[in-house]
């Protein structure tokens, strides 16, 4: 025979156990509501329709340190400096794929995308003075610089630098990716500048020069063999 | 005449035997001249000036602060390019190539890129190669210059500095690349910009040790798979280095 005082006992832990988690679920209820009120999903913009196109992926193998072009239909925004980094954070998530050749860590990469034309403007030539003779002549236009087309400056995350895979190959396999893909969407790009954060950076990963401007020219890469003379 | 002392014979003898010894240290004979026979009646004939030793130079990458690439939980890139570099440094040297190394310990503060490649244009070495390795990708990686071949030798930019030894910096590394096929390890040749590759004026390859795939795998800092590699490479610089020769006494 249970005494009487053990079941009033047990029968009060229940009821305090029932008490507890009515408690429970009332504040998990309270937490989602007010999350739910911070995400206000109230449309301020119009929406935009913006339909699936077909675009060229320049994918790096590490194996064989090679990269080849593979053709994908995405959405990609309008706007050249969005869509420019739409297209490589696209282009970058593939690599953080665990089926990827070249795997990178997943995360933000690409902070911003400026476009800037080419060649760098020189002042306009003006007509001066001869001083010996006084008469009018003609300075010739100091020379410009070759490069013709937009020079594209990328801006990574400081924390992609960070963890990317350390190595000459590695390193510029995934600069010469990023810089394939850009060319073949945005044809006008000749050259190509990195920063990191915002600011000149000596190598992506203790390897390949960011000092340097890029050259975005065709580009299927595939290593040399030795025996090739 | 008042003769010496044997204890002051003795002092002055080995005076001048650390005197000897500390100037031919400072001055150490490049090669050695052949004897003239002494019954020979023949006129003497000069003696061909002494051949300089071919002058490799070893930059194994990274050091002091900047360990490089993570390699395993306790092997970091800056170790491995130091042991190959002494592994290689002794097989060139074995081979009768002169050989100067950036570093040849693991310093508290790291020459720069830019001081590595003075210190290189300076010793105007036949070919620099700079050691890296990764854990990434297989086999070894070549890389030369991304730079366009140019004949201009004079006023040089520094940060084109490689352009013209670029077509022999390439020539160099298929050379390499051949060796390295010989003894059947992977390799992969390609162009990269990698300071101080392209501030360098000899011809310049930077050498990337990747992990050795199956069959015989093995990491990066293994010595034997590392033996392998330096004695490929010294092979074909060898080679190399015979056929110029025959080249000079051609012409």
């Amino acid at each position: 025979m249970i005494p009487r005082y053990q079941r009033i006992l047990f029968w009060s832990l229940v009821g305090g156990i029932f008490l507890m988690a009515a408690f429970l679920i009332h504040g998990c209820r309270q937490a989602h509501k007010r999350l739910t009120a911070l995400n206000d999903a109230t449309p301020i913009a119009a929406p935009t329709s913006t339909s699936t196109q077909q675009i060229t992926l320049y994918l790096a193998n590490d194996a064989d340190g090679s990269i080849a072009a593979e053709e994908r239909q995405v959405a990609l925004p309008q706007d050249p400096t969005l869509r420019a980094r739409a297209l490589l954070e696209y282009l970058l998530a593939q690599y953080a794929l665990p089926t990827s050749a070249h795997p990178l860590q997943s995360g933000p990469a690409v902070d911003d995308v400026f476009f800037l034309p080419l060649p760098v403007t020189t002042p306009t030539p003006t007509n001066t003075l001869n001083p010996a003779t006084g008469e009018q002549q003609k300075v010739r236009p100091s020379r410009a610089t070759q490069s013709k087309g937009e020079l594209a400056v990328i801006n990574l995350h400081g924390s992609f630098v960070e963890n990317h895979p350390s190595g000459i190959q590695a390193e510029n396999l995934t600069l010469l990716s990023i810089i394939d893909t850009l060319h073949a969407v945005f044809p006008k790009i000749t050259e190509v500048r990195f920063l990191v954060d915002g600011q000149e950076h000596d190598t992506l990963a203790g390897h390949a020069d960011l000092r340097r401007i890029y050259p975005a020219t065709d580009t299927t890469t595939t290593p040399e063999s030795p025996t090739n003379n | 005449m008042r003769s010496i002392p044997p204890r002051k014979q003795f002092a002055t003898a080995v005076l001048l035997l650390v005197s000897g010894t500390g100037l031919f240290a400072q001055n150490p004979p490049r090669t050695l001249q052949p004897a003239q026979a002494p019954s020979s009646t023949l006129p003497a004939k000069p003696l061909p000036a002494p051949s300089p030793r071919t002058l490799i130079l070893l930059d194994p990458a990274h050091g002091g602060p900047d360990s490089g690439a993570r390699l395993s939980d306790n092997q970091n890139e800056k170790n491995v390019t130091l042991a190959f570099n002494n592994r290689l440094r002794a097989l060139l040297s074995a081979a009768n190539f002169a050989v100067i190394s950036t570093r040849t310990s693991d310093p508290s503060t790291a020459f720069t890129t830019d001081q590595r490649a003075e210190i290189a244009n300076h010793d105007h070495p036949a070919l620099c190669l700079v050691l890296h390795a990764t854990g990434s990708g297989s086999g070894v990686h070549l890389f030369t210059s991304t730079l366009a071949p140019s004949r201009q030798s004079h006023n040089l930019r520094w940060d084109k500095a490689q352009a013209p030894s670029v077509a022999v910096s390439r020539d160099l590394a298929r050379r390499i690349g051949a060796a390295l096929l010989q003894a059947k390890l992977p390799v992969l040749l390609n162009q990269a910009s990698v300071p101080p590759v392209d501030n360098l004026t000899c011809p310049a390859i930077a050498i990337e040790l990747a992990p050795l795939p199956q069959p015989g795998a093995a990491p990066v800092s293994n010595p034997d798979y590392q033996q392998r590699v330096a004695q490929a490479i010294v092979t074909a610089l060898t080679q190399w280095r015979d056929g110029n020769a025959a080249t000079e006494l051609i012409q």
